[in-house]
Order: C-alpha cells, then sequence, then structure tokens
C-alpha cells in the first residue's frame, strides 16, 4: 500500500473544527456555482 | 384550460410536476405517470448499499403527496407515442398501461397539451450476459431494492471474511458503454471504509474495472481541477485516493459477460480477459426503453421521437470528436417535430459523448456514455416547466429559459464512507459540465475556479445535508421551492 495522503493532510481533512468551516465554505462555494445559473450556449442573432 | 402529462417520477419527472403545481392555478391539470409507487433520492442509495441507511429513510410514497398537491398520479407505465392522436381521438395522446392493482395490464390513452417525457434511462442488464442483479455474486445500487440485496450480499460476505475466508470485490461498469461512473466511484470507497470498520480489509482484494480510459474520466473526459491550492488532474486525483485506500483499478475495459464470479472482458488492447470475484457491483449500461411512436393514421414514426432515448434539440449530425463543440448539446429540451413534447434529465438523446470514443484494436467500442447528473435533471426539468408555465399563461411558445450542459455547472458530492466523524467525501464542481474547449481553451474546456475538488470529513456532512435537503424539497413542505435543485 502506497499512503499518498500523509498524516498531516488526514489530520485536516478529518479534524471536525477544520471541517466545520470547510463545510461553510463549500456550501457557499457551491451555492454560488449553482446561483451563477445557466443559459443556452448558440448565439440568437 | 391545459393539461400537462409528466411520464416519470424521478428526480427530473418529480421537480416539473411540483413546479407546473406550484405555478399554475388549478383549472390546469398536472398529471404524473409512472410505475414506481415511491419517490427515491437515489443517490442515498449508495448508503443503503452498505448497510449504513434503510431504504426506508431515502423514500416516501407519491399517492398521497400528490393527492395533497393536487397533481393527478397514474400508477402505470407509458408504451407508445401518440402525439397526433389517432383516426378516432383528435387530442394527441400517450398509451400507458397500469402496472398494479385490478386495472394491472388495462391499457388507457392519456391525452394532453404537453407532455414531458421524464422517463430516465432503462437499466439495461440484458446488454451483458449474465448481469443480473442478485445473480453470479453480481448486485447493482441503482434502485433501492437492489442496494438492500448488494447489503445482503456484501454482508454475508463480510461475515465469511471474519471466519478467514480471504475475498475478491470488484467493483465498477458492467458494459462497455455504460455511463454513472461516479456512483460506482461512491460505492467502492464506501465499502473500502465499511470493511475497515468491520477490521477485515486486509482480507479483501478491491478492484476498480471500468471502460473509462483514466481513472477520473467519470464519462465527462476528466477534468482539470483546483485542488488544495494546485491544479490537479482528475486522474492524478483518483489515483492518489485509489493508492492510498489500497484499491487496485483495470481501465479501457467492456465487460461483456458474467458468469459465476467471473467478469470477462476485453480492453483497449483487444485482449480478452477475466477478473475472478466473490462480490462484484457493476453498473449496466443505459438505454431508451424502447418506446415506439405512431402519427394519425397508425405509421411507424418512432425516429421522429426516439434516437433511443428522446430526440430533442441538440444537433445530432456525426462528427468526430475533434469537431465537437457545446453548441451540438440540447438547450430546452423540446422534441423539433411536436413542439408540446420535452425531454429532461436521462430521458433526451445526447448528441454524442463527452469522454473521447474510443475502440480496441478488435473495433469494440469502449468509452463512458454521458452522464446526466441528478443536478443538471432537476434544472432541466425546471426549466422545461417554466417555458411550458411561460406558454400556458402568455400563449406564446417562446421558450426563454435555456440550460445547456455546455453552459451549466454541477455540484457532485461523492460519499467516500459513512459516519458523522469518520465520514468522508469528495467534493467536485465543475463549470461547464460538458467541456467547452473553444471558451476555456488553456484549461481542458473548464473554468478552473469553478472546477474544484475537496477531499474530507465536510463532504460527508455536504451529502448528508443534501439528502436531507432533497427529501423535505421532494415532500413538497413549506418553502421546498427555495431549494435550488
Ligand atoms: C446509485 C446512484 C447514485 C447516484 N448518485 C448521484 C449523486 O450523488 N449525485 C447526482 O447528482 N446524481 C447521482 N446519480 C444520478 C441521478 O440519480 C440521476 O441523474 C437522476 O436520477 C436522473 O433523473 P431522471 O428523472 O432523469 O431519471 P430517474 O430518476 O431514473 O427517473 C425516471 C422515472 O421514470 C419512471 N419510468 C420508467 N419507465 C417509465 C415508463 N415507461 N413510463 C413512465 N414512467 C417511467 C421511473 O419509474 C422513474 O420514476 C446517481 C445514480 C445512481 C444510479
Amino acid at each position: 500500500m502506497t499512503k499518498r495522503i500523509s498524516k498531516y493532510q488526514r489530520f485536516k481533512m478529518m479534524n471536525p473544527i477544520i471541517q466545520f468551516f470547510k463545510f461553510l465554505y463549500l456550501s457557499l462555494k457551491i451555492m454560488v456555482i449553482v446561483a451563477g445559473g445557466h443559459g443556452g450556449t448558440r448565439r440568437v442573432n | 384550460m391545459a393539461k400537462i402529462v409528466v411520464l416519470g417520477a424521478g428526480i427530473s419527472g418529480h421537480v416539473a410536476a411540483a413546479h407546473l403545481r406550484r405555478k399554475l392555478s388549478k383549472e390546469h391539470i398536472v398529471e404524473v405517470v409512472s410505475p414506481n409507487s415511491n419517490y427515491q433520492w437515489i443517490p442515498s442509495n449508495i448508503w443503503v448499499g452498505i448497510g449504513r441507511m434503510k431504504s426506508k429513510s431515502i423514500l416516501f410514497p407519491l399517492k398521497p403527496l400528490y393527492k395533497k398537491k393536487h397533481i393527478n398520479y397514474k400508477q402505470a407505465k407509458a408504451v407508445a407515442f401518440y402525439p397526433e392522436g389517432d383516426i378516432q381521438l383528435e387530442n394527441p395522446y400517450v398509451e400507458v398501461e397500469y402496472v398494479v392493482g385490478e386495472q394491472k395490464g388495462k391499457k388507457e390513452k392519456v391525452t394532453y397539451d404537453y407532455l414531458i417525457n421524464a422517463t430516465g434511462p432503462k437499466l439495461n442488464f440484458e446488454a451483458t450476459e449474465g448481469l443480473n442483479p442478485g445473480q453470479n455474486k453480481t448486485f447493482s445500487v441503482c434502485t433501492y431494492n437492489h442496494a438492500e440485496h448488494a447489503w445482503e450480499g456484501l454482508n454475508a460476505l463480510i461475515q465469511q471474511m471474519k471466519q478467514g475466508k480471504k475475498a475478491k470485490i470488484l467493483i465498477g461498469t458492467g458494459h462497455a458503454k455504460a455511463t454513472c461512473q461516479g456512483a460506482a466511484f461512491e460505492y467502492i470507497l464506501n465499502v473500502e471504509q465499511e470493511l475497515r470498520r468491520h477490521k477485515v480489509r486486509d482480507m479483501a482484494e478491491i478492484t476498480w474495472i471500468s471502460n473509462e480510459y483514466q481513472l477520473g474520466d467519470f464519462g465527462m473526459d476528466g477534468m482539470l481541477l483546483s485542488y488544495g491550492g494546485m491544479t490537479m488532474k482528475s486522474h492524478e486525483m483518483v489515483e492518489m485516493i485509489f493508492e492510498d485506500r489500497n484499491i487496485k483499478w483495470i481501465l479501457g475495459a467492456g465487460v461483456q459477460k458474467i458468469e459465476n464470479g467471473i467478469a470477462h472482458y476485453e480492453n483497449l488492447e483487444g485482449e480478452f480477459k477475466t477478473e475472478n470475484y466473490d462480490f462484484a457491483m457493476l453498473i449496466p449500461s443505459f438505454s431508451g426503453h424502447g418506446f415506439k411512436a405512431y402519427d394519425k393514421t397508425g405509421n411507424d414514426i418512432t425516429e421522429k421521437l426516439f434516437k433511443g432515448f428522446m430526440v430533442v434539440d441538440a444537433d445530432y449530425t456525426s462528427k468526430p470528436y475533434e469537431e465537437w463543440t457545446v453548441q451540438d448539446w440540447p438547450e430546452t429540451y423540446q422534441n423539433p417535430t411536436y413542439k408540446n413534447i420535452f425531454a429532461p434529465g436521462i430521458a433526451f438523446a445526447p448528441p454524442h459523448s463527452i469522454s473521447k470514443p474510443r475502440k480496441s484494436k478488435n473495433g469494440t467500442e469502449i468509452f463512458p456514455a454521458p452522464p446526466r447528473t441528478g443536478m443538471p435533471s432537476g434544472i432541466t426539468a425546471k426549466l422545461v416547466a417554466d417555458n411550458i408555465i411561460d406558454a400556458i399563461k402568455s400563449g406564446k411558445n417562446e421558450l426563454q429559459h435555456k440550460g445547456s450542459m455546455g453552459n451549466m455547472g454541477a455540484a457532485c458530492i461523492a460519499s467516500a464512507g459513512f459516519g458523522l466523524t469518520s465520514g468522508s467525501g469528495i467534493s467536485i464542481t465543475t463549470f461547464p459540465i460538458v467541456p467547452d474547449y473553444k471558451t476555456y481553451a488553456d484549461t481542458q474546456g473548464r473554468k478552473l475556479g469553478k472546477t474544484f475538488a475537496s477531499i474530507g470529513l465536510a463532504g460527508h456532512w455536504l451529502k448528508l445535508a443534501l439528502h436531507h435537503a432533497f427529501i423535505y424539497k421532494a415532500k413538497m413542505k413549506p418553502l421546498w421551492w427555495l431549494i435550488p435543485e
């Protein structure tokens, strides 16, 4: 088995306090992408 | 008065019916025809398949909800389309067949002014010989029933491993042109974590088998994404995760036949190989439902409505990968011949795949079909509903609401393990879903800031939060419509 994720990275990934802030950040970031909307791609002349 | 018939009560059919009902006055009829009695939040099937969630937590019965919300509901399946009516009946209609109760087997002509075909995919297990959920040690997590069986199979194997059995687990795609790699990816990571939880991880060899050319293709031609301050390719990220969890992989594999514990596949090198297993979860190919369509005089006009899935405003001209553009992808999901028919979600025929098509040395096509995940399924359903609502209210067929997958972002939170403090999730967002290689020429067709990934406990919380939010929304509880698709 090749440990590709270091102990420190794993600590950050699983630490509930760090991850709580990450949760808020990700929720916001996803909302921004959703709120960014969608549309067509074809130009209407 | 207008009558809108929605075929299918999955993510897109239910979203469309809910928005239509909310925005149209009661003089208009919204009618759902679907063979399923329950609404299911499919993404959480992954957790049912590892025994961490009961299927009752991911479903609820449709009939009482629809009754309460004044949505007509027929538990039936569409069989044939008559978009011009017939010689006896002037109105366009769909022939449906009831699937339960006293009326089972009875056929009925369901007329409409507008038709939304949201019948999703047929889970085409027959396309792979021997691939049948619950048989030959293969399972599926595509429905809650399948997922329950998968957990029974996995749990039985875990008990054997506790007695000292060494086991091989195979998870991935069960057909050369299967899609939905994301679901299989979630399942393999969840199974791996569960084996650790049950302290039998060292008894199992876990292998990913997929028709992808590279890891992390996900049927989306892979992604260049921001990850922890770096820019990384999705195959590098998935490779990192698999190596870290000691998961092996077989790529470019078109599974062709399943025997009891043996998967036969052809790879891109043109070699025919086998892989043994004690438990497999392989996603079948998805196909259209084989619907037929007829004109007023009974002539077969199926090709006007279907190319496997439903024909919509896509550019279906056959052209090489290098010439594909985002403009090929549909914007309104309207059938070009019959303008009162729409097909959001998985029900529409895509113009081509998103991943680069590849053939084995024997000429067999081995590459993922294009995925249409929950978010675009919901968004396209809502925009179809909004266009119909506008047309009914204004009398004009203007199709103001547009949403091409080439100009739409998607968030996909891939569960990587269940547990409030030990769980994990890989949160991936991508914009656009279909890469726009012209606009984002230097970043593999995607906008980097909006295409990112993050791994950790927060991802699990997010996936769990979305589970509750979307079930709340689907139940049409107060202010449900504020929750975006
Ligand atoms: C295991 C799994 C996990 C997934 N996880 C995620 C995830 O984490 N995130 C994400 O975004 N997406 C995920 N997806 C994809 C997501 O579930 C699909 O994108 C979505 O369900 C598609 O919605 P749909 O309404 O088009 O099709 P479906 O949800 O399949 O709905 C189709 C409906 O049509 C009905 N129907 C079928 N035949 C007929 C007929 N003849 N007449 C009338 N009705 C009919 C069906 O009963 C069903 O109600 C996952 C998929 C799977 C299988």
